[in-house]
């Protein structure tokens, strides 16, 4: 019993009985004593013998069977050569055995008396076959009383079953649309209509511009070649989103969505512990890994409650554009300058890059010095 | 101090519960005093055949005197008594014949009982059912201590027996439901009555590995000790343990120790071992995952306080209130009471080691606290100088004229003993 509750060190063998009957009842589902499912199968076994369902009269045999009284035993008698001439009068005894030669001078009484001394015996035997056969009805009545017995228990143990497996079917269908559904709104969330500021006409022409550090920087490309897993087909947003997650980072702009800021989160602690053995490594697909990895992450809601309670606690998590070089290295997409960013989620390869934009090249530069040599599997 | 043990049976390969209560106790007590068995010269419990000589012997260093039985049982004559004052209301005088035939009928026995009991501190008398101790517990009114060993079963209905459990001096309970049951049935109060039950010679070096090397033995197993008979429930066990077999996840064999009456069933995990000298049967004991204790009727189980002192849990089975009361106060076993239960329980045993081993220790302890030898003879010794200090009481009364034996007017002993309270006592005790 793997799920066996005792953690005390002094046990309470009561509890623990207490525990395993538990254990059995919801095993058993409805827990019915022995007298309950036979109550229940006496009920049953009234319909089961109704006139409509089996045999017309079978309930009224049945009944008959166990409640009428035994009836007599059949008349019967012994008959044996000399029972025609017994009496318990000794004179009268006598007097026959004395003529008993002169009534067989007048007739054979013996064909008579064979005859009546088979008939008893037939009559014994067949008292003794009725005997058995009254004996025998008992027995299939108590067969088919076990017999209904049983199918009322096991119809009640079918219903508890379907009964368990519409809850699992239920339960389960809500754990599929509440994983959908975090899914598609928590790591693509689109900002809410009111909040997205209207976009701004001069970036268009940015992300016509060639993204020279998406060129040189294979980590960033990577990191949008390989896609999200599945929400990335089912979720349009980023599209759209991109915009609004380049007006988000710059300073001020507060309108992000949670996962992001957990990704993010988590990315600096990484970076404060060392950072991944791939990154460490120079493994360039160790940024896409961690991406995916960080969106898989995003959709456990317990994660995504646990960063919004940190995000409630924390300052608003705004950073400055131009940071150390070393951790741009390590942004996302998301945390890049607006025109790169949203020329990079354009973007799907280098060769179908445009060419690279002439606004903020000292944010591109420090990328391209540090980033290893592109690997062009990873595109 | 002198101390005379009168019991029905008494040898060193007599091994019957209350005998071996017996033997066990008069061993200890002959350290601190003159202890002398006064028996019969049965071995057989059935028959009560006259098998051993008359006379005096000395077993293990204790002197044992022997009686002849007037006449050995009559099992057809038996029976129709016993039907008799279980079923149907009967008189006094139907009860005292069911007494003598059931026996052992030893008049000689409960003669020099009477004759010499002034000889004697005191006469402690093992089983109350029986002849010797009922006439002799009478003979000996002033001195007689009880051990009555009784177990819930229709003989407590008799109202023989009621005056019986009060006019002894004292009486020495096997567990708390036997006092609570005699006290219901006798209202014998008054008596001075202690719950001592019995110790065990369980040695501190029982090897597991030894005995899984002997009979290659492999894997996890339960294990019985005891005859293998149906009044030991053990059809019952073998009916659940085949339910316990189909659950794919149960690993447990049964292993079977004793002399076997019950077919034992064809099974590759059912093994039945035979009889095994007590090396090998504590070696097996402490060998196994739990000890299986599957009887309705116990008074007290010798085998599953050696279990507990072999640091081993015991599944009880439940319907028995000894057994039951046991494994609640001593929180070193649990009980089952149907097949589900069996079940659930075995699996619980088995899967959690934690469990397993927090019952095996705490029936240890339980052991030691409550069956150790030193712990049984100082109660033993105990009532005993309590016993010196008190007043001896009047004799026991005596039996009804010729015209009240012959009334019939006591109820079935079987309705009697369904009068009586049930379940285990707990930890009241």
């Amino acid at each position: 019993m793997p799920d066996f509750n005792v953690r005390s060190e002094s046990v309470n063998v009561e509890a623990i009985m207490e525990q395993i009957r538990e254990r059995i009842r919801e095993k058993r589902g409805v827990d019915y004593t022995e007298q309950q499912i036979r109550e229940l199968a006496d009920v049953k076994l009234e319909r089961f013998l109704d006139p409509r369902g089996v045999r017309s009269d079978l309930l009224d045999q049945f009944r008959k069977a166990q409640h009428a009284a035994e009836p007599p035993a059949p008349p019967n008698y012994t008959f044996e050569d000399n029972t025609l001439f017994e009496t318990h009068r000794e004179p009268v005894r006598w007097f026959r055995k004395l003529l008993l030669p002169f009534l067989k001078l007048l007739f054979n009484p013996n064909p008579l008396i064979q005859a009546l001394n088979i008939q008893s015996r037939l009559n014994t035997t067949n008292a003794q076959n009725e005997t058995a056969r009254r004996g025998l009805d008992h027995l299939y009545y108590e067969l088919i009383h076990n017999l209904v017995i049983e199918t009322t228990r096991l119809g009640i143990e079918v219903k508890n079953l379907k009964m368990q497996l519409e809850s699992v079917s239920s339960r389960l269908e809500f754990n599929e649309r509440r994983a959908r559904a975090l899914e598609s709104v928590v790591v693509y969330k689109a900002p809410e209509p009111e909040e997205r500021p209207a976009p701004r006409p001069q970036q268009q022409p940015q992300r016509q511009q060639p993204p020279v550090h998406a060129q040189t920087s294979p980590r960033h490309s990577h990191q949008q070649a390989a896609p999200p897993p599945a929400p990335a087909a089912a979720a349009p947003a980023p599209a759209p989103g991109g915009p609004q997650e380049a007006d988000a980072s710059a300073p001020g702009a507060a309108a992000e969505g949670p996962g992001q800021r957990s990704r993010r989160r988590r990315r600096r602690r990484g970076r404060r512990g060392g950072g991944s053995a791939a990154a460490i490594m120079g493994a360039p697909v160790g940024g896409a890994a961690a991406d995916a990895a960080a969106a898989v992450d995003a959709n456990t809601s317990s994660e995504m409650d646990a960063d919004r309670d940190e995000e409630a606690d924390e300052p608003p998590d705004v950073e400055p554009a131009a940071h150390a070089p070393s951790e741009s290295l390590e942004r996302r997409p998301a945390e890049l300058p607006p025109a790169t960013d949203t020329h990079l989620r354009e973007t799907t390869s280098p060769a179908e890059a445009p060419p690279a934009p002439a606004a903020e090249p000292a944010a591109a530069e420090p990328r391209n010095q540090s980033s290893p040599a592109p690997d062009p599997d990873a595109q | 101090m002198k101390v005379a043990v009168v019991v029905q049976r008494y040898g060193q390969n007599i091994n019957g519960g209350a005998e071996l209560h017996a033997r066990y106790i008069a061993q200890r007590l002959a350290r601190h005093g003159d202890v002398e068995v006064l028996t019969t010269c049965a071995a057989d419990y059935v028959t009560w055949r006259n098998e051993l000589p008359p006379g005096v012997e000395s077993v293990n260093g204790v002197q044992v005197r022997r009686f002849r039985v007037k006449h050995e049982r009559d099992p057809l004559v038996f029976s129709k008594r016993s039907e008799r004052v279980f079923q149907h209301r009967h008189s006094f005088g139907d009860e005292l014949d069911w007494l003598d035939a059931e026996g052992p009928t030893s008049p000689a026995l409960v003669d020099y009982v009477a004759k010499h009991a002034a000889g004697y501190d005191f006469c402690l008398f093992f089983s109350y059912r029986y002849y010797h101790a009922y006439y002799g517990a009478r003979a000996a009114a002033g001195r007689a201590i009880l051990v009555p060993t009784a177990e819930r079963e229709a003989t407590i209905g008799l109202s023989i027996f009621q005056p019986l459990f009060r006019s002894v001096r004292a009486v020495m309970y096997n567990s708390p439901e036997e006092r609570a049951m005699i006290h219901a049935v006798s209202g014998n109060h008054q008596v001075p009555g202690v719950v001592v039950g019995i110790g065990s010679d369980v040695p501190n070096n029982a090897q597991a590995a030894r005995f899984r090397q002997k009979y290659k033995v492999r894997g996890p197993f339960a294990i019985y000790v005891g005859r293998i008979d149906e009044n030991k429930g053990c059809g019952e066990l073998f009916d659940y343990f085949k339910g316990y077999l189909q659950d794919p996840a149960g690993k447990l064999s049964l292993f079977l120790v004793g002399t076997s009456i019950l077919p034992v069933p064809e099974h590759p995990r059912i093994r039945h071992l035979g009889f095994l000298d007590d090396a090998d049967k504590f070696d097996a004991m402490a060998a196994a995952d739990v000890l299986i204790m599957p009887s309705y009727y116990e008074s007290l189980s010798m085998v599953a306080l050696e279990a507990w002192a072999l640091g081993r849990p015991v599944l009880a089975n439940g319907r028995c209130d000894v057994l039951k009361g046991q494994c609640l106060r001593s929180n070193a076993g649990l009980y089952y009471e149907s097949l589900g239960e069996f079940i659930g329980t075995l699996e619980a045993i088995e899967q959690n080691r934690w469990l397993a081993g927090t019952l095996g220790r705490n029936g240890r302890l339980f052991f030691r606290e409550h069956y150790d030898w030193p712990v049984i003879e100082r109660k033993y010794l105990e009532m005993f100088e309590r016993l010196k200090k008190e007043p001896a009481p009047r004799s026991a009364d005596p039996l009804p004229g010729w015209f009240e034996r012959r009334r019939q007017n006591l109820p079935p002993a079987e309705a009697v003993l369904a009068g009586l309270p049930k379940g285990p006592v707990g930890r009241r005790a």
